[in-house]
């Protein structure tokens, strides 16, 4: 897989795919139901050619977009390609056994939902509009304004501008695997095989995944690329995953201020213990005493050698869930772990909406809820089971996970657990730490390649 | 405690004629949806039960063209003797027994039945196991629901906040531990070791172990001839054999998942044709025959080749080898137990299910198969069968945890180095 140098399809890829915009500070995502499907698809063809690809700069803006299984079919993709795609995406994201495998209950179930639940309207598309200033975001709203296009408008989900934190006040994506042949890798181990994040590429496995694709004859003037299976719609095109999620800002520092007995800095470390990073973004295994602003860019590293028992970086902590890099059997420490660990990685794409808390930390005066905050989360992956479900279930949502009892993620599930912080010579553990984020809505989408989304727009 | 032991697998196989099919099938769901302590089938109250399951076969036409009758399964992991097993279940679950098995022609005709005559019933469907898979010989289903109760009492007692336990160097801190122990009266049977399998067992396992070798030894010269013949063999089939391509069905893969991932582990139950013809039945055959010999002198102390997270599984043959069951109590999501397959131990299964009929193509039996990501994941969801009744004495338990709370006990009272107390301490 890594001796492959893969020839991607640049052109033909959404840009967001290659890179989060992070020049575009200014996001809106525009949930969009289907009404008129001819007059959609004629409407997707305008849309077709302000598509921001892979190639192009997008200095000032970027437009990409993504379909539910249910758009899909509404649009007119048959059946039979449907069947194509995974059952995860078809049968979305709340389902009953879903909604187990993502740790979607209590507050958080989908009869809750804000949007993508049992009880809303239908989503069938997601227009993701990005920009440097909130004007020329406005220019490309231009797209969705007016009537007759035969979509409606479900929900504008705006973003505030972006930095580098998240609301609890942490450095954020500063772990993000590099597609093999699509960017400038950092390290090896951070290199994915293409077909990890790109439908029609080898993954992980050396092996194509398993996508939509049309009999020859339903694509007689060859928009889509062909191949022996027939007309291939999967072909550069990824599953978009999008969460709604709030965030307990002066929740979180409430329980770390009391769990600290008032001690700002018993407070600041007790909640990095439980992220694996300072708030600089310095992870605990290179720094385990004291914040180092220095190192908070720092990513290579490794969990087995320096911290095989989490002394520094819980075991149950929110980073080494999310990414255990070389900690998890077989042969902790060793290339094995690694080659198994890329088999479970996502591209981040996720924007912040609601005010910033300032200052960055607020636990000394201002605890009163001042309004929502919270995460788009987004990521991208070829696999739904095996990389976003299988992170979501089998690493952060598991009281098992490396050997644990009763510990969930402390900061983003969406229960009460159990925390534990090892330590010389006992363990420090808390109990009853409560769910910090709650999920309001979310849906798996589709971002197709673009030739894709034109033959789309071609159906009716 | 106290109680010597080791595990059984027990397999019950009975022909269901097809118009009791449906009502079996809705039975065994009322009964799941039944407390374990309280039903009709109470489980929970078999102390010698560590996992039990019943499901059902539907009736079929085997590739040959012969009809399968359907039949109900019902299958455990229990700790030995089985008379006492069978004695406590028809105690407690007669009635159970009789909706269950009522409608097979040779069930006992008295009512109400005596216990003697169901015991023998149940007794002659009794079918063997080919291979047997037990996460830790020896290890009783008593054994592990005291060594969490200690656990948790432990950890209680250190979570304690009108102790200050922090300052204290290991060794003294794992004395301090012991003595609490002691001095509570319902702690009292940790003072002794875990009591292991029977000597008589231990004598059986061990000259088991001797002479399967020996015997290969013997039979060396032979197997050095016979053995690359059968490999080619195998390969000139493994070129004609066509794998399948069929996706699991929608709505058969959400039912399922329905019965999935509500407690810390999971059941998974699958069945499928054995390819037809000598040499895949003898291959099967002698294939299992190793496993079990594996399961039984190799991977008996929690681990089934690097897989940390199997607490039972066996493979039972069906119809004259036409068909093979298998069955398994694991850890965590089906899509993680897929992924552990693949990634660590895609050659043994291989070995055994490449001879099942439509399997991903391998090579040389142990090649490819299994690594062929998504068609095996299809492979297991279509070949697999609801479990439509399962029970765990333990369900919120993983094997690591049940490894993990072994070595507190063990190490409770013992005489430790300070590195080995750190260690320990580092357990809870």
């Amino acid at each position: 897989m890594a001796a492959q140098t893969l020839k991607l399809e640049r052109s033909d890829i959404q840009g967001l795919v290659a890179r989060g915009y992070g020049r575009l500070k200014e996001a809106r995502f525009i949930l969009l139901r289907v009404e008129e499907p001819k007059r959609a698809c004629a409407w997707l063809l305008d849309v077709a050619a302000s598509i921001t690809s892979a190639v192009d700069d997008a200095e000032r803006a970027a437009v990409n977009i993504a379909f539910t299984a249910r758009g899909l079919s509404k649009l007119g993709l048959p059946s039979k390609t449907m069947r194509g795609f995974s059952l995860e995406f078809r049968e979305g994201m709340m389902s009953a056994h879903r909604s187990r495998v993502l740790g979607d209950r209590g507050n958080s179930a989908p009869e809750r939902w804000r949007w993508g639940g049992h009880a809303n309207p239908d989503v069938d598309i997601i227009l993701l509009l990005y920009a440097v200033e909130e004007s020329a975001l406005d220019e490309s709203l231009s797209l969705v304004a007016g009537g007759g296009k035969g979509i409606d408008e479900v929900a504008v989900l705006s973003t505030v501008s972006l930095t580098d934190r998240e609301h609890f006040g942490w450095h954020d994506g500063i772990s993000q695997p590099s597609i093999e042949g699509l960017m400038c890798s950092q390290s090896a181990a951070d290199t994915v095989a293409a077909g990890e994040f790109l439908l029609g590429y080898p993954n992980e496995y050396g092996l194509m995944g398993d996508g939509p694709v049309l009999d020859p004859e339903a694509d007689p003037d060859r928009i889509l690329p062909h191949h022996l299976g027939g007309a291939d719609f999967g072909r550069n095109g990824s599953y978009l995953v999008v969460r709604h999620i709030t965030q307990d800002v002066p929740g979180f520092w409430r329980y770390m201020t009391a769990a600290g007995d008032g001690d700002h800095d018993e407070a600041v470390r007790l909640a990095s213990k439980m992220i694996g990073r300072w708030p600089s973004g310095a992870p605990l295994v290179a720094s385990p005493e004291r914040d180092e602003p220095a190192l908070g860019n720092d990513n290579d590293f490794g969990y087995h050698r320096i911290d095989p028992h989490g002394l520094a970086c819980p075991k149950g902590s929110h980073v080494r869930r999310a990414h255990p890099r070389d900690s998890l059997d077989p042969n902790p420490g060793t290339g094995k772990s690694l080659e198994i660990s890329r088999r479970h990685r996502i591209l981040r794409r996720g924007r912040q909406f609601g005010s910033w808390t300032s200052p960055i930390i607020p636990f000394s005066k201002t605890l009163e809820d001042d309004g929502e905050r919270g995460l788009y989360f987004m990521c991208l992956n070829a696999n739904l089971a095996r990389q976003f479900e299988f992170i979501q279930h089998t690493w952060i949502n598991n009281p098992k996970f490396d050997g644990l009892y009763e510990d969930m993620d402390p900061v983003v599930a969406t229960a009460s657990t159990t925390f534990t912080a090892p330590a010389m010579p006992l363990r420090r553990r808390v109990t009853g730490v409560p769910g910090f984020v709650t999920v309001r809505g979310g849906a798996y989408f589709f971002l197709p390649g673009i030739r894709a989304l034109r033959y789309l727009a071609s159906l009716r | 405690m106290g109680l010597v032991t080791h595990q059984l697998a027990v397999t019950i196989v009975v022909p269901l004629p097809s118009e009791a099919v449906r009502p079996t099938r809705d039975l065994l769901r009322e009964y799941a949806s039944q407390d374990p302590q309280r039903g009709a089938l109470p489980f929970g109250k078999l102390s010698r039960v560590h996992f039990a399951r019943l499901l059902i076969l539907d009736n079929a036409t085997d590739i040959g063209g012969w009809p399968l009758p359907a039949r109900v399964v019902f299958i455990s992991d229990i700790d030995a003797p089985l008379e006492a097993y069978l004695r406590e279940l028809v105690e407690t679950a007669a009635g159970a027994m009789d909706q269950i098995f009522g409608s097979s022609a040779d069930y006992p005709t008295s009512r109400p039945v005596a216990r003697k005559e169901l015991i023998g019933f149940l007794q002659s469907h009794m079918v063997e196991a080919a291979a047997n898979y037990v996460n830790t010989v020896g290890r009783s289903a008593e054994q592990i629901r005291s060594e969490e109760e200690l656990r948790r009492e432990l950890e209680k007692y250190l979570d304690s906040p009108d102790r200050d336990l922090s300052r204290m160097g290991s060794l003294e801190l794992h004395a301090r531990i012991g003595a609490h122990v002691r001095s509570r009266e319902d702690l009292r049977w940790t003072s002794g070791p875990a009591a292991g399998p029977d000597l008589h067992f231990k004598v059986g396992e061990t000259l088991h172990s001797i002479w399967v070798p020996l015997v290969l030894i013997i039979l060396l010269p032979l197997l050095l001839v016979a053995l690359p013949v059968w490999l080619v063999l195998v390969r000139t089939h493994e070129l004609r054999d066509v794998p399948s391509n069929a996706k699991p069905d929608e709505r058969r893969a959400q039912q399922l998942a329905a019965l999935e991932d509500h407690v810390a582990q999971n059941q998974f139950s699958a069945v499928g044709y054995v390819k037809p013809g000598m040499l895949r039945r003898m291959t099967l055959s002698s294939i299992l025959w190793v496993v079990d010999y594996a399961t039984r002198h190799v991977f008996n102390r929690g681990r089934l080749a690097g897989v940390k997270t199997i607490h039972f599984a066996r493979w039972v043959f069906l119809d004259d080898k036409r068909r093979l069951l298998f069955v398994s109590n694991y850890d965590g999501s089906l899509e993680s137990y897929m992924d552990d397959f693949i990634d660590k131990v895609a050659w043994g299964l291989n070995a055994v299910f490449s001879n099942g009929v439509g399997y991903p193509s391998t090579r040389w039996l142990v090649l490819d198969g299994a690594r062929r990501e998504q068609e095996f994941k299809s492979y297991l969801r279509v070949h697999q069968q609801p479990t439509e009744l399962w029970y765990s004495a333990y369900s919120q338990l993983t094997a690591e945890n049940i490894a993990n709370n072994a070595a507190i006990r063990a190490g409770l009272h013992a005489r430790l180095s300070e590195e080995d107390a750190q260690a320990w301490l580092r357990r809870l």
